[in-house]
């Protein structure tokens, strides 16, 4: 695709907040024209300016336009999605009868992997994300056949989304004995090293993290753990992790997914395993599950980088899942009773990697010369609003290019 | 009432598909429907020739399913179709009252025109019956009544309905029995409530107003109780017994119930019982940001179970949208419920009870003569309906269509 010169028209941005006897009542915005090159934004003007240009010229109808969004844990090569409807088994034995499942399941799936991979990173960018980090099954029970798959999508993706895969050992590292194939796996296209469990799945919570890190370290790889195991058994979990991660130089550079533990524990307690985290640069990231959420604002006031992902799309572990962050990030809202101007318009963060239009003073942080054009455009007056009432996406861009939707 | 038509290649789902005595899909046949008088009056297989020259709609195959009930909406309190406001925070609930009664009035829109706004929304997602509490209090005396009265007659043949008269300010807090007594003879077939204990200040004396309201008006009873645990369960075991006393078994319904989340699940076990000997209805909106009341467990004891909205844009919350398919979706999701026949089932919420098959896999819906209420989904059974929300591609209410089409059925971004 080639990088195209113009001006979007007509474009809503958000300006600063209204105040009501000193809090935030609404939110202001203006039109403005912004010119994209490059594959950034390069020029943002009034738009009562007149604009004498040459280049094409496409009006955004006075749209708002917000960051485009991030799923930071999804599954794209285990999903149902655009398959036939299927409703998951009642677990008997919990988490290992999902595995067994996966050892009929996956083999069986292969067929259709790449097709129903791609079918989902379609709903995906339908909803506005164009960021996604997707973990891919790599154990013995499925080998590296649904890297490959999602690898095949990915690349038929490249120009809509920037898509980071997980070499993700659902049957456990140590468990199943992957190392060599989350290794292989890391040379063939996978970025980061996943794992799950240490201790329930693994048995050996030391032997697994460290194993963990040495693929990282060997591979100049970040690490993105799913960690479900609750109470202080995650908490110790975390807290090891946290050591090896300060001992590998790895700040910044690991993810938890899930944290389930941290819904068990006291907030003065996680507010302690907060600083811990903060201070390692380990970011969590969170599907926000309904029955048991973690603290997420909490975290987030002590400085914690948590995302959101939608994980289960219907498959065979879940049948819900709709893969839209900003219905998602909503959700969180009102799990949280974030439910005035600021607040919500706030929330944008989780689902955005941290950006939000209007930074805690009021004042305009995005869109800023230079960003990279990757934005959707809402059927809504401010972020506020498309946050509670999940508003319809119009378009989609990515890296200047419209990828889904029409203005 | 149009003349009679068939509904042809509608899957209905006929059984389920057992292995090792667990359910594992569902099976589904296509068949003709005859919709007479509105009514369903004949089923036959799609296997047989329709031999007479009525009129026909070919569904393709859309699967059909009892039309929704909303147990739990505000009519009168939506902010659809006014512009974007968020939520003002307070610190109790007597302010949000205060903030409500000024806002209502100042909006450039109608009462009317937002009920109608949210009205229109309930078909689109194939809602067919709702329950609105009305706002009766003092400073808006019936005006809220007459504007809901008014954008439900714009829906006459569309939805049925029923109105609880609600004095949100409390019944003895804001002195509302005479004008909740009046709302019963114009129009209101509950009478509504909230929180004996914290908002009226007596348990005793506002239990009683409402029995006798509902006697006296031959009406029924539906209490908003957000009162929180033992606070709430006591009320809920006074109504129990004042239920009972009156003989309004069957009539009564405490919306939230919350108390009833917030205790042990063996107590909850003994005060279901009770609500099922006094035929009383728990309606929950699922909330995800306190403790509700145990679903699956009030069921197991008998306890009628209805989910609703409640708040749909409002002064009190930004959020809710009126797809109530989508909250029984919630449901089953923070029950984990995810099997094939939980899922099912979790329709029963939303359908008065109402299941294509019973717990045991035997067809139970639809039957010779039940109202052509339905809607069409894109979906391939309840369950795939429950947990994936699928689109309501069509909804019909009493053999007319009143949202979508079978023609349309092309699908936003």
């Amino acid at each position: 695709m080639a990088d195209k010169t113009y001006w979007l028209t007509n474009v809503r941005l958000e300006t600063g907040y209204q105040y009501e006897n000193g809090s935030v009542a609404g939110t202001k915005t203006e039109q403005f024209h912004v010119r994209i090159e490059d594959r950034t934004i390069k020029e943002i003007v009034p738009a009562d300016k007149l604009l004498i240009t040459d280049l094409p010229k496409q009006d955004a109808n006075n749209y708002l336009m917000l960051p485009s969004f991030r799923d930071m844990h999804i599954h794209l090569d285990k999903t149902y999605y655009s398959g036939p409807w299927k409703a998951p088994t009642i677990p008997s034995k919990g988490i290992i009868t999902r595995l067994k499942e996966e050892e009929k399941l996956l083999p069986r799936q292969l067929t259709v992997a790449e097709e129903r991979a791609k079918n989902l990173l379609d709903l995906l960018l339908r909803a506005g994300s164009t960021h996604i980090r997707t973990h891919c099954n790599v154990d013995p029970v499925i080998g590296l056949k649904n890297l490959e798959a999602t690898l095949q999508a990915v690349e038929a993706y490249k120009g809509k989304a920037s898509v980071e895969i997980v070499a993700f050992p659902q049957h456990g590292l140590l468990r199943s004995q992957s190392v060599s194939l989350v290794r292989e796996a890391l040379q063939n296209g996978a970025s980061l090293v996943g794992g799950v469990d240490p201790a329930t799945i693994d048995g050996n919570i030391e032997k697994s993290l460290q194993t963990v890190m040495e693929l990282a370290v060997e591979a100049n790889a970040n690490i993105d753990l799913h960690i479900h195991d609750p109470g202080h058994l995650g908490i110790f979990t975390f807290k090891r992790l946290a050591a090896l991660t300060e001992e590998a130089g790895w700040q910044g550079r690991v993810t938890i997914s899930h944290a389930l533990a941290l819904a068990d524990i006291s907030l003065e307690e996680a507010n302690e395993v907060a600083e811990m985290l903060v201070h390692q640069g380990i970011s969590i990231t969170s599907s926000v599950p309904i029955g048991k959420t973690i603290p997420i604002p909490l975290l987030q006031k002590k400085g914690v980088e948590v995302s959101l992902g939608d994980d289960s799309i219907t498959d065979h572990w879940s049948p819900f899942g709709k893969g839209d962050s900003l219905e998602k990030v909503g959700i969180l809202a009102e799990r949280f009773r974030l439910s005035d101007e600021f607040s919500l318009g706030q929330t944008l963060r989780y689902i955005t990697g941290g950006v939000t239009t209007l930074n805690a003073a009021g004042q305009w942080i995005w869109p800023h010369v230079g960003d990279d054009a990757d934005f959707v455009f809402v059927d809504a007056s401010c972020s506020s609003e498309a946050v509670a009432r999940s508003a319809s996406r119009m378009a989609v861009f990515f890296k200047g290019n419209l990828v889904v939707g029409t203005l | 009432m149009s003349t009679a038509f068939w509904l042809t290649n509608t899957t209905l789902e006929t059984g389920y598909q057992n292995n090792n005595g667990v359910v594992i899909g569902t099976n589904t046949e296509r068949f003709h429907l005859l919709i007479d008088g509105g009514k369903i009056s004949k089923i036959i297989p799609a296997s047989e020739p329709i031999t007479d020259d009525l009129p026909k709609k070919d569904v393709k195959g859309l699967l059909m399913l009892p039309s929704i009930i909303e147990k739990h909406c505000h009519l009168d309190k939506t902010l659809l179709d006014d512009r974007w406001r968020a939520v003002t925070p307070v610190n109790s609930i007597f302010e949000r009252f205060e903030i409500e009664k000024k806002i209502l009035p100042s909006l450039e829109t109608t009462t009317q025109e937002r009920a109608e706004k949210l009205l229109n929304n309930y078909l689109t997602y194939g809602v067919t019956h709702v329950r609105t509490h009305v706002d009766i209090y003092p400073e808006v005396g019936l005006k809220n009544l007459e504007e809901v009265k008014k954008a439900l007659q714009t829906f006459e043949g569309k939805l049925s309905y029923e109105i609880v008269a609600f004095p949100q300010h409390g019944l003895l807090r804001s002195n509302a029995k005479n004008l909740v007594s009046e709302a019963l003879r114009q129009g209101a077939n509950y009478v509504g409530g909230v929180d004996p204990a914290t908002v009226d200040g007596d348990i005793e004396a506002s239990l009683q107003q409402m029995v006798e309201l509902a006697v006296e008006g031959n009406a029924g009873i539906d209490l908003h109780l957000h009162d929180s645990d033992h606070l709430g369960v006591f009320t809920m075991k006074r109504l129990a017994q004042l239920t009972k006393e009156a003989g309004l078994q069957g009539k009564v319904a405490i919306s939230h119930a919350f108390g009833l989340g917030d205790i042990l699940l063996s107590q909850a076990d003994e005060i279901a019982e009770l609500l099922a000997d006094a035929g009383i209805t728990i309606i929950t909106s699922v909330p995800i940001n306190r403790q509700f009341p145990p679903v699956g467990l009030l069921r197991e004891k008998g306890t009628s179970v209805a989910v609703g909205c409640d708040n749909i844009f409002d002064v009190w919350s930004p959020f809710g949208n009126g797809d109530v398919l989508e909250r029984a979706s919630r449901l089953a999701e923070v029950s984990g419920w995810v099997d094939e026949r939980s899922l099912a089932q979790t329709l029963s919420f939303i359908t008065d009870g109402k299941t294509p098959l019973n717990h045991q896999g035997e067809q139970a819906w639809p039957n010779i003569g039940d109202d052509a209420s339905i809607i069409l989904v894109d979906a391939t059974c309840s369950a795939e309906a429950i947990a994936r929300r699928s689109r309501r591609v069509l909804t019909m209410y009493k053999g007319e269509i009143v949202s979508g089409s079978i023609e349309n059925s092309r699908q936003g971004l």
